[in-house]
């Protein structure tokens, strides 16, 4: 059974507690966004997610979109959530004030959007796909398209879609062939088809407003030739009421491995009118403004839905009677005891918490650093703020999407065989998990992104802004007389990513191939100390709370368990990682191709 | 050779040229009077003296130090030519005028003593044409040397003679040119322009038409003929404007005049109506208005280039990416393959066609090239690279006329090394050894015939003759790591059992940008501190393990030797410098303060320097002074006067002698050698730090000094005073490096000097945080 209840606890630790000492500092810009109105938004949106979105994940999930007569159809009940959903404003909650948003802090909206993912992944994508739409057409599009269309797709009466796929080429964007022509009014004429369209053709809005790249007649060829449009899929009236149809049409919807409920299309733009956002040739800058971001909020993805299957996993393995503890019977009237006494079922329970809880800590630091970036008022602070997102978002994206994938995994192993059937719920996590390891970047390309740009990048300035607070941590805390030994794991895992580091940035200086055949080992190997120093630091704050006579010294001692638990049991997953970087690229590269 | 020594030079014609070299004949340390015409009212001596009080504040300096600039005496031509008769040499540097020159010879010959020699610096008059009329006895006194501008720093001498000229008397010259004045010598034959100049004319001409022909940017054009060509980044345009675009008629005009009517320039050569109009507009390049290429002032600081079809300037485009190799780029299709190929071809043919009638064989013409115009390989070097049987083959292909010089050289290259020696093909179709003059040794040739004794990532160990042994240093800049730290651990006791001594030594323009700060850089921001300190203390190990090896080492630096490549030389028992030195503790100014032992040795300097007020604080107050504004010499002789070099160090005027001196001195060090006795400090504690401190806030006070400069300065004098040490008890040099060691650790955690590391790195100029 799928079950979920938003962490709000452990949230409130991390948006309040966990990172007061981040060298960020306060943030005067973000000052009325008080803890009790943050607390209120958290609670308000675990409702939303809890009560409105969570009842259509496991039937959207069977029915399905369908395509009729050109006609895309989302699930039943996708709709009306839809409508709530936009009323209560959480389509604005991260956009600026200026275009009728909310402005909220993204420390905080991050954990909105753990909440929704984790609740209904499908769901989110709609209001998803339109605020990546939103963020590029806010820092690259003219006054006239903003002031046009940007109140709309703020509010969600309208939504947005990023069109950047086509049948021969996903990664190697320079490959692609969509046409734009120049018209005298200014404006362009798109023709072109586009697939893996995520929410490019539904019911839940009155016009959707497609983002697309595509290349001018005279473009250089390459990456260096793609511009980005606007293309409305009904182009609309002045007084905003969507007008005459544009050209852009289904032509079919895919039928994926999961994520359902969502609406992924194949677009055809025929003649369709639309405006270049940016200049021209630049539609990959245009478009990596909002990749950034996105990326950042992929990773959650497989968080939120890491924290799902957990829930669901630890209400099972305590709901199914099978066998009896080792150590004695626990359930001595039932027929056998939960299978939450078993040690394998324990592993299982407790690296997926563990899992979950790292990487939320995480990406709440990283969350702090996106609204230094935009925010801080001292240019030290906001480069260091704006090294730390450039050095981390290959991290969060990659890691904790692997780490959603393998903890939806576990969810199944605990349900068994009941776990395989669909009516459990935990295989969909499964299949919905598998897609943010691919889009927005596959984590092999977020690992050549960390390896190949952002650690060399100014001799190493980004590493700083991890490596320095996590060294002085160490030299800090090392001497404590409980916690020692937890900083010296720290310590040892340290030394590690250290050593790889220098490795690299040496092998791959030579030979840019050896840096690449060691990107995914790294890009584990970094978050796992950046998890491992979160965990950390929750520790000390967890001490330091219930030796001040905290009132939950319950969530305290759990926190200092399950950190104690990842310096254990999962930390040491560094070894095999730093083992794998300094073997190198040879057995990986020594076969011939045709040798396969 | 044992020539006659110089004691005494004249030079005529205070301009630009004259006075340099007057000045580079004072910086090799001989006195020189320095005629002009008198000047009409006041001291008659004005024009001369003039130019020199000019040069004084000339950048970069004619002089290498104050003591040179007062061995010039400024006179005039009417009061003065009598004092020729005091000279061994007169080098005339007057307006090229043949009337004007011939003139003054006439009153030269009436003055001058038999047996001084008189040259011309004439860059495109005959010689046969100057000495005419003259007598025999000042015929054979006569002969052409033809600098090349600035003249201290360019190397080339085109040295030319004529029938008469007396050849022992021609080889006093070239010697003192060579060993005194630092100059390449280059033997040119009696032709107009003689030969960089006749080359470079060509090749310059050539450019600016092709490139307006063929429609290319001046961009485009330097693009191609620059750095892919191994021509500096100047190019074509970069070049002329550097030169002075106004230079460029009066080339035209003299070649045109004197060349033989079927000489290729003469086909090329034609006026230019952008140059005219440039010229009269006051647009002579960088020493005007702007030239091809213009800092717009107006709009803000914008860099411009002209349009060559509409004379008008634009804003400058970032230049179009070149292939480095030299087939690819002329066998490249569009219009920069086919510019590259225009140029080469046509220019490459005409130096090959110069011979023998410029110059003796293809050594002289490429040396010329290398030394006049910088070029990485001169023209048949660049033949070797395409091959001669393809530019053969394709100029024939083409129609054009293969010179006779390349049919001979068929399938062979003009250069080949034999034997472990390099080679020329002669003009007798045979190869020759290149044989260099005596004095000079080079460690490229050396290299050809050994493998290195040693060798890591960024030094090598060489065996260089005589039972001396050579430490080179091959890092990018010859930056400083681990690597060479550890190749210095290798090499001492290898040296100590098979050698007499060891000199430090590269061939390369710089002798070393000290250490690898952005290998320093990248572990600080992985927060390798032990990393760190141990490449600190390594360094401060293996340079006083170098200090005290059993056998004496000479460093021989030239170009730029900072930071730990000054601080390496602080710890050679001698120093034999090239006089082009530019050598300093510039931690400072990263941020930083010396962290290979250069306190210590410093202080020890100034502390046996004689002349210094008693006590301990005048030579700390000294040391503190020039290592925390990062003081860097601008000559050797400016270093001897900073103690970066002893009273007693050598400076080796020619760059191509350089190692062979810094040899003959290890050699001479090495009979009963014997390490230096460890140095013991008394040093002032706290109340010299505070002293010093004190003197930097004047600087501050006056805005010389930033506030974190104050803390770095701070961090500078508490080494230089000891720390904590006690005035009554003596500081051992082990104690120095390890306070030395702290202060550098500690400096290094602080922000801003991190960002000043990061800003020297990624701008390669210091921040003032």
């Amino acid at each position: 059974m799928q079950v979920y209840q938003a962490p709000l606890r452990d949230m409130k630790f991390v948006a309040h507690e966990l990172h007061a000492d981040d060298g960020f500092g306060d943030l005067p810009a973000l000052a009325e966004f008080t803890p009790d109105l943050i607390d209120a938004v958290l609670d308000e949106a675990a409702k939303v997610a809890q009560e409105v979105l969570l009842p259509l994940n496991h039937s959207g999930d069977i029915e399905g979109c369908t395509l009729e007569n050109g006609v895309v159809r989302t699930p039943k009940g996708f709709k009306q959530a839809y409508d709530r959903f936009r009323e209560g404003g959480w389509c604005a909650l991260a956009s600026a004030p200026e275009w009728g948003g909310q402005g909220l802090p993204e420390s905080v909206n991050k954990l909105t959007e753990e909440m929704i993912v984790a609740a209904n992944v499908s769901f989110s994508l709609y209001p998803g796909l339109t605020h990546g739409a939103t963020t590029a057409l806010e820092s690259h599009g003219s006054d006239a398209l903003k002031q046009r269309y940007l109140p709309r797709l703020v509010s969600g009466e309208w939504s947005g879609t990023m069109c950047l796929t086509e049948a021969h080429c996903g990664t190697d964007l320079g490959l692609l062939r969509t046409r734009a022509v120049p018209q005298a009014d200014g404006s362009y004429r798109l023709t072109g088809g586009k697939i893996f369209i995520s929410a490019g053709e539904h019911d839940l809005t009155a016009n959707i407003i497609h983002l697309v790249l595509a290349r001018m007649p005279d473009a250089p060829p390459g990456v260096k030739g793609i511009s980005l449009f606007l293309v409305p899929k009904f182009l609309p009236n002045d007084d905003g009421t969507p007008g005459p149809s544009n050209g852009v049409s289904v032509g079919a919807i895919e039928h994926k491995m999961g994520l359902k409920g969502s609406a992924t299309c194949q677009l055809n733009f025929e003649d369709s009118t639309g405006w270049l956002i940016g200049a021209p040739h630049k539609g990959m800058e245009a478009m990596f403004t909002m990749m950034n971001t996105e990326r950042v909020s992929v990773g959650v993805q497989g968080l939120g839905i890491g924290e799902a299957a957990y829930q669901s996993a630890v209400w099972y393995a305590k709901e199914r009677l099978q066998g009896r503890a080792l150590s004695g019977t626990k359930n001595p009237t039932g027929p056998a005891d939960p299978i939450i006494v078993h040690p394998d079922v324990r592993r299982m329970l407790m690296t997926m918490r563990a899992w979950n809880e790292g990487c939320r800590a995480l990406c709440g630091w990283v969350s702090r650093a996106l609204d230094a970036e935009k925010h801080a008022a001292d240019p030290e602070v906001k480069q260091r703020a704006a090294d730390f997102v450039a050095l981390m978002t290959p991290v969060v994206k990659a890691v904790f999407t692997d780490l959603g994938f393998e903890t939806a995994n576990l969810a199944v192993q605990v349900y068994g065989g009941h776990g395989y059937i669909a009516e459990s719920g935990v295989e969909q996590y499964v299949r919905d998990a598998r897609i943010a390891m691919i889009y927005e970047g596959t984590n092999g390309i977020q690992a050549l992104d960390l390896v190949g740009r952002k650690l060399p990048a100014h001799m190493g300035r980004y590493l700083r802004s991890f490596f320095h607070p996590v060294s002085g941590f160490i030299a800090e805390r090392k001497g404590d007389a409980e916690l020692g030994k937890l900083v010296e794991g720290l310590e040892k895992a340290f030394g590690a990513l250290q050593l790889a580091t220098a490795t690299i940035a040496e092998k791959g200086m030579a030979d840019p191939e050896e840096a690449a055949a060691a990107a995914t080992d790294y890009t584990r190997l970094l978050g796992l100390v950046a998890i491992g120093f979160c965990f950390a630091k929750a520790a000390f704050v967890a001490r330091d709370r219930i030796a001040a006579g905290s009132a939950e010294p319950g969530f305290y001692r759990a926190k200092l368990v399950t950190a104690r638990f990842f310096f254990d049991r999962l930390l040491p997953q560094v070894s095999a990682a730093f083992g794998a970087i300094k073997a190198g690229k040879g057995s990986m590269m020594a076969l011939a191709a045709e040798d396969f | 050779m044992t020539a006659e020594p110089i004691r005494k030079v004249c030079v005529i014609g205070a301009g630009t040229m004259g006075a340099g070299i007057a000045a580079q004949v004072a910086n090799a340390g001989v006195p020189v009077l320095l005629l002009d015409v008198p000047a009409r009212d006041g001291d008659r001596s004005a024009i001369a003296s003039g130019a020199v009080a000019k040069m004084l504040k000339t950048e970069p300096a004619p002089f290498m130090s104050a003591a040179a600039a007062k061995l010039v005496e400024p006179g005039n031509i009417e009061d003065d030519l009598a004092r020729v008769a005091e000279c061994d040499w007169v080098i005339e540097a007057v307006i090229e005028r043949l009337d004007i020159k011939q003139g003054l010879y006439a009153k030269l010959e009436a003055v001058k003593r038999a047996d001084c020699a008189v040259s011309s610096n004439t860059s495109t008059i005959p010689l046969a044409q100057l000495v005419a009329g003259r007598s025999e006895a000042f015929r054979k006194s006569f002969l052409i040397t033809h600098f090349f501008n600035p003249p201290r720093s360019m190397r080339l001498l085109e040295v030319v003679t004529g029938p008469d000229t007396d050849a022992a008397l021609a080889g006093r010259i070239a010697h003192f040119a060579d060993v005194g004045m630092g100059k390449s010598v280059v033997r040119a034959h009696d032709t107009p322009g003689f030969i960089a100049n006749r080359i470079g004319t060509f090749w310059i001409q050539l450019g600016i038409n092709e490139a307006i022909d063929r429609g290319l940017t001046v961009e485009e054009a330097d693009a191609v003929a620059g750095p892919p060509m191994g021509v500096p980044r100047t190019g074509i345009f970069g070049l002329v404007d550097l030169v002075g675009i106004d230079l460029m008629p009066h080339l035209k005009d003299s070649l045109t005049a004197t060349l033989a009517s079927d000489d290729p320039y003469q086909a090329i050569a034609r006026d230019i109506a952008l140059i005219g109009n440039m010229i009269a507009r006051g647009y002579t390049g960088r020493k005007g208005k702007g030239g091809f290429y213009r800092v717009n002032r107006e709009a803000g600081k914008r860099r411009e280039a002209i349009d060559l079809a509409s004379g008008e300037y634009r804003p400058q485009a970032k230049p179009p990416p070149v292939r480095g190799v030299l087939k690819a780029l002329v066998e490249s299709k569009g219009k920069l393959g086919e510019y590259a190929w225009a140029l080469l071809s046509h220019t490459l043919a005409y130096a090959a066609s110069l011979l023998p009638e410029a110059a003796a064989d293809v050594v002289a013409i490429d040396d010329a090239m290398s030394l006049g115009y910088n070029w990485k390989a001169g023209p048949f070097a660049m033949i070797d690279q395409l091959g001669a049987r393809y530019l053969a083959e394709r100029l024939a292909a083409e129609g054009r006329a293969v010179p006779r010089l390349l049919a001979l050289a068929g399938d062979r290259s003009f250069y080949r090394v034999e034997g472990g020696r390099r080679q020329f093909l002669g003009l007798d179709g045979a190869y020759h050894d290149i044989v260099r003059p005596e004095g000079v040794l080079r460690l490229a040739d050396i290299k050809l015939g050994t493998k290195p004794l040693l060798k890591r990532a960024s030094a090598a160990l060489w065996d260089v003759g005589e039972g001396v042994a050579a430490l080179e240093f091959t890092a990018k800049m010859n930056t400083l790591d681990g690597e060479v730290m550890a190749l210095l651990g290798e090499a001492i006791p290898l040296v100590a059992s098979r050698f007499k001594a060891l000199v430090l030594y590269t061939d390369a323009d710089n002798f070393s940008a000290g250490a690898n700060l952005g290998l320093a850089l990248f572990a600080l921001n992985i927060a390798a501190w032990g990393e760190i300190e141990k490449l600190i203390a390594g360094g401060q190990a293996a340079y006083k393990a170098l200090k005290y090896a059993p056998f004496p080492v000479v460093g021989a630096p030239a170009g730029l030797a900072v930071g730990g490549g000054c601080e390496i030389l602080l710890h050679c028992d001698a120093i034999q410098a090239h006089a082009e030195l530019y050598t300093g503790l510039v931690e400072c100014g990263v941020g930083l303060i010396p962290g290979w032992g250069g306190n210590g040795e410093m202080l020890a300097r100034w502390q046996a320097a004689p002349g210094l007020p008693r006590g301990p604080m005048p030579a700390i107050a000294r040391v503190f002074e020039t290592v925390s504004v990062a003081t860097v010499s601008k000559s050797a002789a400016e270093a001897k006067a900073l103690l970066f070099l002893r009273p007693g160090d050598g400076i080796s005027m020619n760059r191509d002698r350089l190692l062979f001196d810094a040899r003959a001195r290890a050699l001479a060090l090495a009979e009963g050698y014997t390490p230096p006795a460890r140095p013991e400090f008394r040093l002032p504690g706290e109340s010299g730090r505070v002293a010093l401190g004190m003197a930097a806030q004047g600087f501050h006070k006056r805005g010389l000094a930033t506030d974190y400069d104050m803390v770095v300065s701070d961090a500078l004098a508490t080494v230089l005073s000891g720390g904590g040490a006690d005035p009554a008890e003596t500081v051992s040099e082990e104690q120095l490096l390890t306070l030395e060691r702290e202060t550098f650790m500690r400096l290094l955690h602080e922000p801003r000097s991190i960002a000043r590391v990061e800003h020297m790195l990624e701008t390669g100029k210091p921040l003032r945080n």
